[in-house]
Formats: structure tokens, C-alpha cells, sequence
């Protein structure tokens, strides 16, 4: 297998402080309302306790990328090196095509500059030697940078449930289910 | 889909009138004996419409003048065919047009059909991407084409002469009855589909958008239709304003599977 870097969100860790998504804010000054880093509430139906558990989710870098895909004038790429798909804002037309494709809703619409954009896994900092600033910032590291191709998979998930499910486009992000709460009650009462 | 996205309502849905019109019109000219009728104005009369069409779809993006880039990724992407095939339509309805004498030739109206009907299928394809579990199949093509017979017999019935007019009838009274029951029937299944389904049958059903266009673009017609022998050229306006409310629908209260991310799919 082709070196693939990858989101690893670790519910079991994850306090949901939304520090990772305060570090992406930071590091890029999106503007107002357009997130590319987001911290899910996991719901009822998925996780039916009083503790609360979360995913940090942004744009998962799928092997088969409908962004890249569907867009008509050929704005993203999917680098060969390390199979980071990367937004080349200065082609996109601002159609929103790609907004409204991505099951995962991880492309957003720019108001102010009239085009898409979207997490770019901080290719920038990654060809440097650094981390992601989302995964630098974590303080319990519940949020991790891997590579598929070396990564130890056994206990970890591709699609847990508050995540959808779509194989065709083999999001590169794993998960560990957050820890199920242990229920201590006392004999006879 | 989260916003009525008008650009989009008024370019599909005019478009998809466009290719209606280049439909009913060759068919009545070519597959039926009889006058061809007013066959000049009605090509010109789908230009028309597909030209204002295309001017509104020009708004929906941020920048308008990259436009023409929109036919790079013609090998993958849905949105750069639907862009190709209807832009070739729209020069094969201008040769119709202008060509046109007591009627257009048949080689150039049946390929006007054809790649009309490819320029619909690829817009079908483009609004049915894996984020909207409901659409995320053959409907939005299915809708399209039904958009295009009903538009395209009720514009195409004004330049059709008293002998044509059963055939149109036909058409439209077909059409009305097989989009009632495909947007009566589709939001009823997404009730018992996944929870994004469901969500988007719920809203659907909810919104009185898509009741308006269920009895202002296809019941009253379809009883006015079973009062008259003709089309009466005023059901044009109340055929048009249906489609533009269930276009509105279709992009604003379709649920996208982000908006439940941290709970079922």
C-alpha cells in the first residue's frame, strides 16, 4: 500500500475541549462561519449515556476524494507523496459543487473570497517536519497524524456509528470507540 | 441542500423546459403526419428560455468569468458534461431555429433530442451525489425528465396547430400523471429509508413549497386538462411556477448527511 497520512481520533481520549479546532482557527483566521475542523457531539442513538463522547472530524484525504471528482474545473489534487488532497483555491470558479457533494461536509464556501476551501491536513507544516497544527494542539492526544500503510489497525475502526459509511471513497480516518461507562451497583438495594 | 439555490432552480428548471419543447416539437414534426405548425417561433421560443437559463446559472458562482474552465474535468465530473451537453444543445436549438423553414431538418432535430437528453441525464447525475442519501440515485434524473416533458408539452402547445394538439395533450396529461405519482410516492419511501432519508422525506412533506407544487404544477392541471380538447396557452405560467416551487424543494429541504454527523447515518 501507497503511504496514505491519516486522521487517528481516538473517542476513548477525546474530552471534546474543541482545542483542535481553536488551533485550525488560529493557524488559518478562516473567516466567520467557515470551519474546517469541527468537534461532534456523539448522539443519543449512538452513544445512549449520561458522559458525554465526541468526534473531531475535518476533511478525511479519501482515497477516491468525490471533491476531486465532481469538481468541474479541476481545483483539487491528491498529492502522490503522501495522499493529502489539496484545495487549489485560485482555480475554484465558486460554484459550490463540491459543498454540496462531500458526504462529510468537509469543503466550505468562503463568502468573502467567493470560493470553496477546506482543511488542507497542514501540508504545508507536514513538508516542513511538523505536525498539523489540530494535532499538535490536542492536550490528551486523542487526535493523531498516521500513515495507513504502517498503522496497526487492530482495534480501530473505519466507520463507527455517528460517522457515515462510505466505502467507495475510503475516508482516511480511523477511530477508537469512546469507552462504554462502567455501571457499579450495590447488591440488595 | 440547505438554501433554495435559485440560480440552479431557474437554470434547471428552464433548461429542462428547453429540451421539452425540442422534444414535443420534433416529435410532432417528425413522428406524425399532419402541419408542423409554428416551428420556427417554438425554436426560438426554447432558445429563449434555455438562454436566460444559462444567464441565471452564471449567478450562482463566485466568479462568474471562469465559467469556460468549468469543461476541464470533463473525464469525471458530472457538472463539466452537464455544462458541454448543454451548451451543444444550445447550439444545435439556435441551428434548428435558424434553419427552420416549414420544418427542421430531421437529422439536426433528432440529435438536438439526443443531446438534449444526454445534457438532462448528466444533470441528473450531477444533483445525485453521495451526501444526499435520497437523491443519491436515478430520481433526480427521473424529476429532470419529467420537468422537461411537462414545461416542454405545455410551451411547445403554443405553436402547435389544432391537428397536433391531441399528441400534446397526450404528452402533457401523461407526464402530469406520472410526476404526481413519483413526487407523491418518493418522499413516502424516504420515510422508511436511514435516518438522512427519513430526515429529508420528513422535510419534504413538511414544506409547503412542495404542496403548492403538488396541486399548482400538477393536480389543477391535470384538471384542467380533463376539462379542455387543447392546452390553453395560459396553463404554461401555472406549469412553470409548479416546477420552480418543486425545484426549490428539491435543493432546500433535501438533508445533507453532514447535518447529522455524531448521529445515525
Amino acid at each position: 500500500m501507497k503511504k496514505q497520512l491519516a486522521f487517528y481520533v481516538d473517542a476513548e481520549r477525546c474530552i471534546g475541549c474543541f482545542t483542535c479546532a481553536m488551533a485550525c482557527k488560529n493557524q488559518y483566521h478562516q473567516e466567520n462561519g467557515v470551519v474546517w475542523r469541527n468537534v461532534y457531539d456523539l448522539k443519543d442513538g449512538v452513544y445512549p449515556h449520561r458522559e458525554r463522547a465526541f468526534y473531531s472530524l475535518a476533511c478525511n484525504h479519501c482515497e477516491n476524494p468525490t471533491c476531486l471528482n465532481v469538481c468541474p474545473v479541476q481545483a483539487y489534487t491528491k498529492r502522490e507523496e503522501d495522499g493529502i488532497v489539496v484545495h487549489h483555491q485560485d482555480k475554484c470558479i465558486g460554484c459550490g459543487n463540491c459543498i454540496r457533494s462531500c458526504p462529510y461536509g468537509a469543503p466550505r464556501y468562503n463568502p468573502v473570497a467567493k470560493r470553496a476551501e477546506k482543511c488542507s491536513m497542514c501540508w504545508q507544516r507536514i513538508d516542513q517536519g511538523l505536525k498539523p497544527a489540530c494535532v499538535q494542539a490536542c492536550p490528551v492526544e486523542a487526535l493523531r497524524l498516521v500513515d495507513l500503510a504502517e498503522l496497526d489497525q487492530t482495534g480501530l475502526t473505519r466507520f463507527p456509528p455517528g460517522f457515515p459509511r462510505f466505502p467507495e471513497l475510503n475516508p482516511s480516518v480511523r477511530f477508537r470507540a469512546p469507552r462504554q461507562p462502567k455501571f457499579v451497583r450495590r447488591e440488595g438495594v | 441542500m440547505s438554501s433554495f439555490e435559485l440560480p440552479l432552480v431557474v437554470f434547471t428548471v428552464l433548461a429542462q423546459a428547453a429540451v421539452g419543447t425540442v422534444l414535443v416539437s420534433s416529435l410532432r414534426q417528425h413522428a406524425t403526419a399532419g402541419p408542423a405548425g409554428e416551428v420556427r417561433k417554438e425554436w426560438t421560443a426554447a432558445l429563449a428560455v434555455l438562454a436566460l437559463g444559462l444567464a441565471a446559472s452564471l449567478l450562482h458562482l463566485g466568479h462568474p468569468l471562469g465559467a469556460p474552465t468549468a469543461l476541464k474535468h470533463l473525464g469525471a465530473a458530472w457538472l463539466s458534461r452537464e455544462v458541454a451537453g448543454t451548451g451543444l444543445f444550445l447550439v444545435l436549438a439556435a441551428a434548428g431555429a435558424y434553419t427552420a423553414r416549414q420544418k427542421v431538418g430531421a437529422g439536426l432535430a433528432w440529435a438536438a433530442c439526443l443531446v438534449g437528453l444526454l445534457a438532462l441525464f448528466s444533470m441528473g447525475m450531477t444533483y445525485a451525489p453521495p451526501s444526499f442519501p435520497a437523491l443519491n440515485n436515478a430520481l433526480p434524473a427521473l424529476f429532470f425528465l419529467l420537468t422537461a416533458l411537462v414545461l416542454g408539452a405545455g410551451l411547445a402547445a403554443r405553436f402547435t396547430p389544432e391537428a397536433g394538439q391531441p399528441l400534446v395533450r397526450a404528452i402533457l396529461g401523461t407526464s402530469l400523471v406520472v410526476s404526481l405519482v413519483a413526487h407523491l410516492a418518493a418522499p413516502c419511501i424516504w420515510l422508511s429509508g436511514s435516518t438522512v432519508m427519513a430526515a429529508t422525506g420528513q422535510a419534504w412533506i413538511a414544506s409547503p413549497l412542495y404542496w403548492g407544487r403538488i396541486v399548482i404544477g400538477l393536480a389543477v392541471p391535470l384538471l384542467v386538462l380533463a376539462r379542455t380538447r387543447s392546452v390553453p396557452n395560459w396553463l404554461f405560467v401555472l406549469l412553470l411556477a409548479g416546477e420552480l416551487l418543486g425545484r426549490m424543494v428539491f435543493f432546500a429541504a433535501t438533508v445533507h448527511t453532514a447535518a447529522n454527523l455524531g448521529g445515525l447515518y
